[in-house]
């Protein structure tokens, strides 16, 4: 089992490559200028947390899956699998170790762009509502079950992808929307639509993820 | 190098056919190499040199024919086989953050090293390849003739019994070839077999205990330097150097089983002995005539093939096919 030390390798990439830190520092920076930018525009407070999630569930959601995708067309293309996968281990925990590290390291920009969207309504309000916690905890789930999707995607445009340009597209194109999968129960107003949501987000990362294992385990390097 | 001999068959291919699409990359290849052995692998671009090195080492599994690695079959006991070799691929890469030591530690780290193991290595293999200076810089900001040795070092890191390495020569200065050329060396000399591809045939001719030749797919011929040379000996030629010019070399033709003389240079005549005669008979023969004719020379020899013309033989040969 080399999962835990391709996952603690990875992580290591991104914390070396300033990636983990862009994310981290980026996405809680992004969230506060969209908090400017619309109360100077519009004149109106939307509770800056719900800002927070819309802006991991849109950027968050495409920065995971390009880099996903990118890294893994990149390391295809550049034979660096190949020093892998001649050493005892399988090839679906190479692409696990990263969809978890990406995912890991999103996961934990998310919640500082939330933290940071709640610190700045206590000081801006003084106070927080017991209804804003609810939704906030409510379109956290559904965002980080779309980053889960989107990780997903990267993945298997990653593998299936020829070149960056090619995978590029496709992220745009098609990661982008299949992440929108895990908003369906909300947006179709289901009861529990947070189970539906947890449910549909598991089983469509699984299908993507099988889908993207599937398709490694039989390349020909 | 002197012969040696290696009684254990360490890897073995079977009538070994690769196509990709309509293209047959490999056609029935079979070949042995012993345990301990150095086994040059030649041929030109395309001939399939990295297609076998690919299914040795389990990259490549969509083929027909056997393959065994130490007794194991590839790629069905692909983990087994996996723990014996290492690899160096043609074109090596690295994650552009790695550096030499983190490189080293993850690639020791999942070919089942413990952390102990991997430092004692690490050392050791970084001073046998002259890395030590570079170890903590990143492999991104290194040359090519650094990167590759980085890419020998995670092969021989956890001292594997296998070692298939694709063109490791390319991009090596002179006395980085040496160097490598050693290493190669002392590995083998340590028990580990070696398998191992090169453009350059003079390297192949240093170190291999015996060498591959495949040429569009198809093994032409496998042996050891001398075996080859025998093989494709079937016509000798002398060589006569004489002090000044004359004519009278002419009368060489005259010697029995000469099949022709010809001077391709102003004092050097070649004389081609016909196909299965015995060298020996024509040049004492030879030695007779020039002593009677009193022809002044600064030296005859029996000319050997060099591995270039018995490379060139067999590569033209599957040219005119």
């Amino acid at each position: 089992m080399k999962l835990p030390l391709l996952f603690t390798d990875e992580l290591r990439g991104f914390y070396k490559s300033k990636l983990m830190l862009i994310l981290w520092i980026g996405l809680p920076i992004i969230a506060l200028l969209f908090r400017f930018a619309q109360t100077t525009s519009t004149g109106q407070d939307i509770p800056f947390t719900v800002i927070s999630t819309i802006v991991i569930s849109s950027l968050a959601g495409t920065l995971s899956s390009v880099m996903l995708a990118v890294s893994i067309i990149n390391e295809k293309n550049r034979n660096v699998y190949t020093l892998f996968l001649i050493r005892p281990l399988k090839r679906r925990e190479l692409l696990l170790a990263k969809f978890l590290s990406v995912y890991i390291c999103v996961t934990i920009a998310s919640l500082l762009a939330v933290f940071v969207g709640m610190t700045t309504d206590y000081i801006t309000t003084g106070m927080l509502s017991t209804k804003l916690i609810d939704n906030t905890a409510q379109s956290l789930v559904t965002s980080l079950s779309m980053l889960a999707v989107s990780c997903a995607a990267g993945v298997l445009i990653g593998v299936a992808s020829p070149s960056v340009m090619v995978g590029a597209i496709l992220v745009i194109y098609g990661g982008n929307q299949i992440s929108v999968i895990p908003l369906m129960p909300t947006i179709l107003n289901i009861t529990y639509a947070t189970l539906f949501t947890t449910t549909t987000t598991l089983l469509t990362c699984s299908l993507l993820l099988i889908a993207a294992i599937g398709l490694f385990e039989r390349k020909q390097f | 190098m002197s012969p040696r001999n290696f009684r254990n068959q360490f890897v073995v291919l079977r009538e070994v056919t690769k196509k990709y699409g309509g293209l047959t990359a490999l056609k029935k290849i079979s070949f042995e190499i012993g345990e301990g052995e150095i086994f040059g692998y030649i041929g030109p671009n395309g001939a399939g040199k990295t297609t076998t090195m690919k299914i040795l080492v389990g990259l490549l599994t969509d083929f027909e024919g056997e393959v065994y690695i130490g007794g194991f079959q590839v790629p069905k006991q692909k983990s087994e086989v996996h723990k014996l070799l290492g690899y160096l691929p043609q074109s090596v890469g690295f994650q552009e953050w790695r550096t030499v030591d983190h490189a080293l530690k993850t690639f020791g780290k999942l070919s089942g090293l413990t952390e102990t193991e991997i430092e004692k290595r690490i050392t050791e293999v970084l001073d046998l390849l002259a890395l030590s200076e570079v170890r903590h810089k990143k492999i991104a900001q290194l040359s090519g003739g650094m990167t590759q040795k980085v890419g020998l070092g995670q092969a021989i890191l956890h001292n594997p019994k296998l070692l298939i390495l694709d063109e490791p020569l390319n991009g090596l200065d002179p006395l980085s070839r040496y160097q490598f050329k050693e290493v190669l060396l002392k590995l083998s000399k340590g028990g580990t077999t070696i398998l191992f591809s090169s453009h350059i045939l003079s390297d192949v001719q240093d170190v291999a205990d015996r060498i591959g030749i495949i040429n569009r797919g198809q093994i032409k011929q496998v042996g050891t330097l001398n075996e080859l040379k025998e093989h494709l000996a079937e016509q000798r030629t002398v060589e006569v150097l004489l002090t000044y010019a004359t004519d009278k070399w002419r009368e060489f033709q005259n010697i029995k089983h000469v099949k022709s003389v010809e001077q391709p240079s102003v004092g050097r005549i070649l004389v081609n002995i016909e196909k299965g005669s015995d060298p020996d008979d024509v040049m004492n023969d030879l030695a007779q005539l020039i002593v009677k004719q009193k022809i002044r020379i600064r030296g005859i020899n029996l000319l050997s093939p060099s591995l270039d013309d018995i490379y060139q033989k067999y590569v033209q040969e599957g040219e005119s096919i």
